[in-house]
């Protein structure tokens, strides 16, 4: 952690932006260590909560000028260490940029700041008959800001698409504390000749600090059919979601849950009765009632001829809850069985799933690392938890272990390396791995435009972007 | 840990319906990849230009309505920066949060910092039956019929709706689907119109409408009214790709642009919206001048 001149700090924040909160206690800074990745943690010099984006811009600019580093932060719901300040410095938490500023029925858009979350904003849009897609299991407490910045996903953008699908535009505070607008409900450039947003979204806060969004909305679907398959083995599993995939009835989500995830469901109080060495799918399809009722039946006798002698599904809300329970389960139970877990968020090609699972089963075996895997089976973007006690050297050791040749793998069969987390500081060792040399100065070019010093976020995404201070 | 440079080679992959070719083909290119596994790429402008000068002519085509821009549908390429060097862009899967998205920011900047040697497209299966649909009627009913239909659930499952201005205004409904659901569209059509007062005409033969001469990005709620105003310009046919908020002008002149473009540019900056053409450009702002200036520096094209 670097040497930082607290005192100094906090009074010219104080003085710039009076109505902030700015705090410095070890107890405050403790709850600021570690995002949703969890047994990494870094403590910050500082905390400060603007009031507004006004203040925000003043924050950023005294920080600029004391040469602090800058980690901004949403509900810190993360899950590959994107917004902890791994050198020390302040975090910037936008937690009280909570106002949904408008929404426009007619135009389908709206105006949110950045630490709006998505049940705030899901349950604001409810009286328009519109929504916003995106839908990341945090999402009762996950930001905006957040979903931008590590381009979020969730189980129903199979169809509905990505953050980076849905974002208009943005506000966006540079280095200096000067404002700037990208787009706007337009969706365009506005007066720029390029499409700078593009570069903001997904930059993991590397760039600068976002206050607020347009964002895209769309028509509630007017109906929707859940079902749930369990399979005795792997090929049966993929021949449904191979099936599901081509269907024209576009299935909004197809969720798949490994065995061990099944029996970790079904040997906790949230069982639900599925057999405890299947795998289990859970797909939606939606859309106007007269033609998804029509496809209900396609789509059940796609998970039957797969091999699935249990097909069940529904259009009322309370059985779709229980038939996604088990999916909606995982992510607690695991908090409940063990003291840690790392989940990992590579992406693809569906054609290698079952030598990737297969790979991930081999590997937690030999190193007697309980492995639990779900996906969003759609689009191959595949969720291994890894089990460990981060008290112990030799376990958070194996765990990295397999996670580098994991990420290997995947990059050998073609796929990405994060399709909804981002990359943080959990992954920027892999980056290698991706991006050859000209590919890497491509990238590495991005933050020279904005932030060339990497004061914004340090050590995240490229191991390269250290701050010197 | 390796550090070369990858690039996509020419694949079909029919299982997660991703298709890498030549960034030049054109559509019959496209479908004899495609076609065989029972998979179409919906967005096009022209039976014969070459994809990436589609691209390059706009962000949108009618299809995405339903699927989105092209920036959205083409998940990687091969780019060659200008001095040749050569780089891969994005990723053979939909989903990625890998690093700064180029690809995105490469797509909409034509041709400045080089250009698209390969395309890796997303595919989406292909349905039997592809019907279009004119509903025509007073302008008042086609505006109003319009706000309904964008805020309905339909909007997800029609191919396109598109207003088309010039010599005559109508809305232009594109479905796609399943012969046995068929039924269910047209239903909903025919009530529709009923509703709005509109006469509904069905076409055998969704057509093509070219690359645009102009391209004006406003938000869906007063894309008709651009598009309706736009066309007003002597010889000018356009067409509003009404969920995208994109205008499509098609001009018997290009040299008009500028006259037309100088009255709207500001209102459409203030919404965040532009406008694009593949005959001019707009130049930079000193501020954005600088920042380029970076980027092709850092790039090393300066």
């Amino acid at each position: 952690m670097m040497a930082l001149p607290t005192n100094t700090v906090v009074a010219a924040l104080h003085r710039a932006a009076p109505g902030s909160r700015v705090m410095t206690s070890p107890a405050q800074m403790a709850g600021y260590e570690s995002d949703g990745l969890g047994y990494k943690s870094f403590r910050p010099d500082l905390v400060v909560i603007p009031s507004d984006s006004d203040e925000l811009a003043r924050v950023v600019r005294v920080l600029h000028d004391a040469r602090v580093p800058i980690c901004m932060r949403g509900a810190g719901t993360s899950l590959s260490g994107g917004p902890v300040a791994v050198q020390g410095g302040a975090i910037v938490h936008t937690s009280r940029l909570r106002a949904i500023r408008e929404i426009s029925r007619d135009g389908l858009w709206c105006e949110v700041e950045s630490g709006v979350n998505l049940r705030q904003l899901d349950e604001a849009l409810q009286p328009s008959g519109l929504c916003y897609p995106p839908d990341p299991s945090s999402g009762p407490v996950c930001t905006i800001g957040g979903n931008v910045a590590s381009n979020a996903g969730g189980a129903h953008c199979f169809r509905y698409g990505v953050t980076s699908n849905y974002v208009l535009g943005m506000e966006v505070i540079l280095l200096d504390g000067s404002a700037h607008r990208f787009g706007g409900p337009a969706g365009g450039n506005g007066p720029w000749l390029e499409d700078w947003k593009r570069l903001m979204i997904g930059s993991e806060g590397t760039l600068g600090a976002f206050t607020r969004f347009w964002l895209r909305l769309t028509p509630r679907p007017e109906k929707v059919w859940t079902f749930r398959a369990t399979y005795p083995d792997l090929q049966s599993t993929e021949r449904a979601i191979h099936g599901l995939v081509r269907h024209p009835a576009f299935p909004v989500a197809i969720e798949l849950m490994d065995p061990r995830a099944v029996a970790l469901v079904e040997t906790s109080s949230m069982a639900v009765g599925l057999p405890k060495d299947h795998f289990l799918i859970v797909t939606e399809i939606d859309g106007p009632a007269s033609l998804v009722d029509l496809r209900v039946e396609s789509v059940a006798e796609v998970l039957r001829a797969a091999g699935s002698a249990d097909v069940l599904f529904s259009d009322k809300a309370e059985d779709r809850e229980n038939l996604f329970k088990a999916r909606k389960a995982i992510g607690g139970l695991l908090g409940q069985v063990s003291r840690d877990f790392l989940v990992q968020d590579a992406v693809i090609p569906k054609r290698a799933l079952a030598s990737l699972l297969q790979l991930i089963d081999d590997e937690a075996d030999r190193a007697g690392i309980p492995a639990v895997t779900v996906m969003h089976a759609g689009d191959g973007n595949l969720h291994p938890n890894f089990l460990f006690d981060s008290r112990i050297p030799e376990e958070v050791k194996k765990v990295e272990g397999i996670s580098k040749r994991l990420m290997q793998r995947v990059v050998e069969v073609g796929g990405a390396l994060s399709g909804e987390h981002g990359i943080g500081n959990d992954k920027s060792a892999y980056m290698p791995m991706v991006f050859g040399p000209e590919s890497m100065r491509l990238q590495l070019a991005i933050p020279q435009i904005f932030n060339p010093q990497h004061q914004f976020n340090p050590m995240k995404v490229f191991t390269e972007r250290r701050f010197a201070g | 840990m390796s550090a070369q440079e990858r690039f996509f080679e020419h694949f079909m992959d029919p299982v997660d319906g991703v298709l890498c070719l030549p960034a030049a083909s054109d559509a019959a290119a496209i479908e004899r990849e495609a076609s065989p596994h029972g998979l179409r790429f919906p967005l096009l402008l022209d039976r014969t230009t070459p994809l990436c000068e589609q691209v390059a002519s706009s962000p949108f085509a009618p299809a995405s309505s339903r699927y989105g821009p092209y920036c959205d549908n083409i998940t990687g390429m091969n780019w060659e920066l200008l001095d040749g060097r050569r780089v891969r862009v994005g990723e053979r899967v939909v989903k990625s949060a890998t690093g700064y998205d180029l690809l995105r920011f490469l797509l909409a900047s034509g041709s400045r910092y080089g250009r698209a040697l390969d395309y890796v497209l997303r595919l989406r299966p292909a349905c039997d039956t592809s019907r279009v649909f004119c509903l025509s009627g007073d302008v008042a009913s086609l505006r109003s019929a319009l706000k309904t239909l964008l805020q309905s659930s339909w909007m997800h499952w029609l191919d396109s709706v598109d207003l088309v201005a010039g010599d005559s205004t109508f809305l232009r409904v594109a479905v796609h689907c399943p012969a046995r659901e068929f039924e269910a569209y047209r239903d909903f059509l025919s009530a529709f119109s009923k509703k709005f007062s509109l006469a509904l005409e069905a076409a055998a033969d969704p057509a093509l409408d070219g690359c645009p001469d102009l391209v004006v990005k406003t938000t869906p709620e007063f894309v008709a009214d651009t598009a309706i105003s736009l066309a007003k310009h002597p010889g000018a046919k356009c067409l509003a790709l009404c969920s995208c908020g994109a205008v499509h002008v098609f001009l018997p002149d290009s040299g008009a642009i500028g006259e037309i473009v100088r009255p709207i540019e500001s209102a459409l900056h203030a919404m965040g919206g532009h406008w694009q053409s593949r005959h001019v450009s707009p130049g930079p702002s000193p501020l954005e001048a600088s920042w380029i200036s970076t980027l092709r520096k850092e790039w090393n094209i300066s």
